[in-house]
């Protein structure tokens, strides 16, 4: 399966991601609450341009199923952006006027070009990493995750098999509408490393 | 050759020191100091030559947003532009380098976010983009006096052609002004200082 072969050729930025401070730091809870803030904050910042993505790559199906599952995946995001909410709250920050950190604009302009310009099988190799890194964080997280952790609700909506279930579609779209060639492996690979990027920038914005 | 009339449009003026970050760099005083590495200058026409792909996407979109009456100029820079690949892809093959090499972060990041800009972005932004990068490129390359070893390329930007189109779109930006031109603007400028340094710094 394709999906499973880009997600291999990957592994080593999984696993760099898996060991990163900020990961660490949701894993054990000693994460700097302002850091996840800020990091909340612009992970809204980036939904809303997955949210695009995802109508983009609707639009350009001719297949009515397909448009179909895209709409799930939306309503996903949305359910997604109700948690950033909740933590917008708890943790004062304001969701509705985030400046873009430079790896958060890069991971946004890369998506916005590839939903805008590319294929659906590009489409499909942008959006994937996102959904199967943060599955795959979320699994590896909750196998050690302590009661009354300040993260457990994070942890738990990325672990969760509503999660993990919008990502399998996901990723069967891909099979489906993509084939092993080096735009799908490049756009694959690139939003694993924005995947990365996104973890290192608020440590590194955090005076 | 002056260069005020862009030095002082509204755009650049209100882009402050900007303006200066987006138009020197290392990469082109160690032109004018006869000491620029060859690794330098090969990173650069790789990552331009890619740049210049980016910037011809951006520009037939735009064009083809663009109202008939400012299109004279975008179409004709197209073309030039055409012309301008080929002298990359001529020049690439003499010094046996691969244009195809992996694009560098930075140059990745620009062509993105003006590929992305050309699909979201209103008709007069793109007008004030694309004369935010070929002005900044005209006043960069015209700081060096055209001689030496790289003086077919300081020429290429800074010769009296270029400035008439530079100033084409400068004439088109204020007869289509809009509140966002300048964030744009300023955004351009930003990518540019980035660029200058990737090239001198990889």
């Amino acid at each position: 399966m394709l999906h499973e072969s880009l997600w291999q050729q990957n592994a080593d930025i999984t696993q760099r991601c898996l060991e990163h401070a900020f990961v660490r730091g949701l894993a054990d809870g000693t994460l700097d609450r302002d850091v996840f803030g800020q990091y909340v904050a612009q992970d809204a910042f980036f939904l809303h341009a997955f949210l695009k993505a995802y109508a983009l790559a609707a639009a350009k199906c001719d297949d009515f199923q397909r448009a179909r599952i895209f709409h799930e995946l939306m309503t996903g995001v949305l359910d997604e952006l109700k948690l950033h909410a909740s933590y917008s709250a708890k943790l004062d920050i304001d969701l509705n006027h985030v400046k873009p950190y430079v790896a958060t604009s890069a991971y946004t302009d890369f998506l916005l070009r590839v939903a805008w310009h590319g294929s659906l099988a590009e489409i499909m190799a942008a959006m994937v990493p996102c959904m199967r890194l943060y599955a795959h964080i979320g699994n590896e997280l909750t196998s050690s995750l302590r009661p009354e952790q300040p993260y457990e609700d994070w942890i738990k909506t990325y672990s969760g098999d509503e999660f993990r279930q919008l990502c399998a579609r996901l990723e069967s779209l891909l099979d489906e509408v993509a084939s092993d060639c080096p735009a799908v492996r490049d756009a694959y690979r690139y939003a694993m490393q924005c995947e990365l990027n996104f973890f290192s920038a608020p440590l590194e914005n955090h005076e | 050759m002056s260069l005020r009339e862009f030095e002082e449009s509204p755009l650049v003026v209100g882009a402050g020191g900007l303006w200066r970050e987006a138009t020197e760099a290392e990469f082109l005083s160690a032109i004018h100091d006869g000491n620029l590495p060859r690794e330098a200058f090969q990173r650069w026409l790789v990552q331009d030559y890619s740049f210049a792909k980016g910037l011809a996407t951006f520009q037939a979109i735009a064009v083809a947003k663009t109202p008939r009456s400012a299109q004279k100029v975008l179409i004709g820079g197209l073309s030039a532009l055409d012309a301008e690949l080929e002298w990359f892809e001529q020049n690439a093959q003499r010094q046996a380098l691969d244009l195809n090499a992996a694009l560098h972060p930075t140059c990745r990041r620009y062509v993105d976010w003006l590929i992305a800009s050309a699909y979201t972005q209103p008709f007069e932004v793109l007008l004030a983009i694309l004369y935010g990068v070929e002005a900044s490129y005209l006043c960069a390359w015209s700081a060096l006096e055209a001689s030496g070893t790289y003086a077919e390329f300081i020429n290429r930007w800074s010769n009296g052609q270029f400035v008439a189109y530079v100033r084409g779109l400068l004439d088109v930006c204020n007869r289509h002004t809009h509140e966002l031109q300048q964030e744009q603007f300023n955004e351009v400028l930003r990518h540019e200082r980035d660029f200058w340094r990737m090239t001198w710094e990889g």
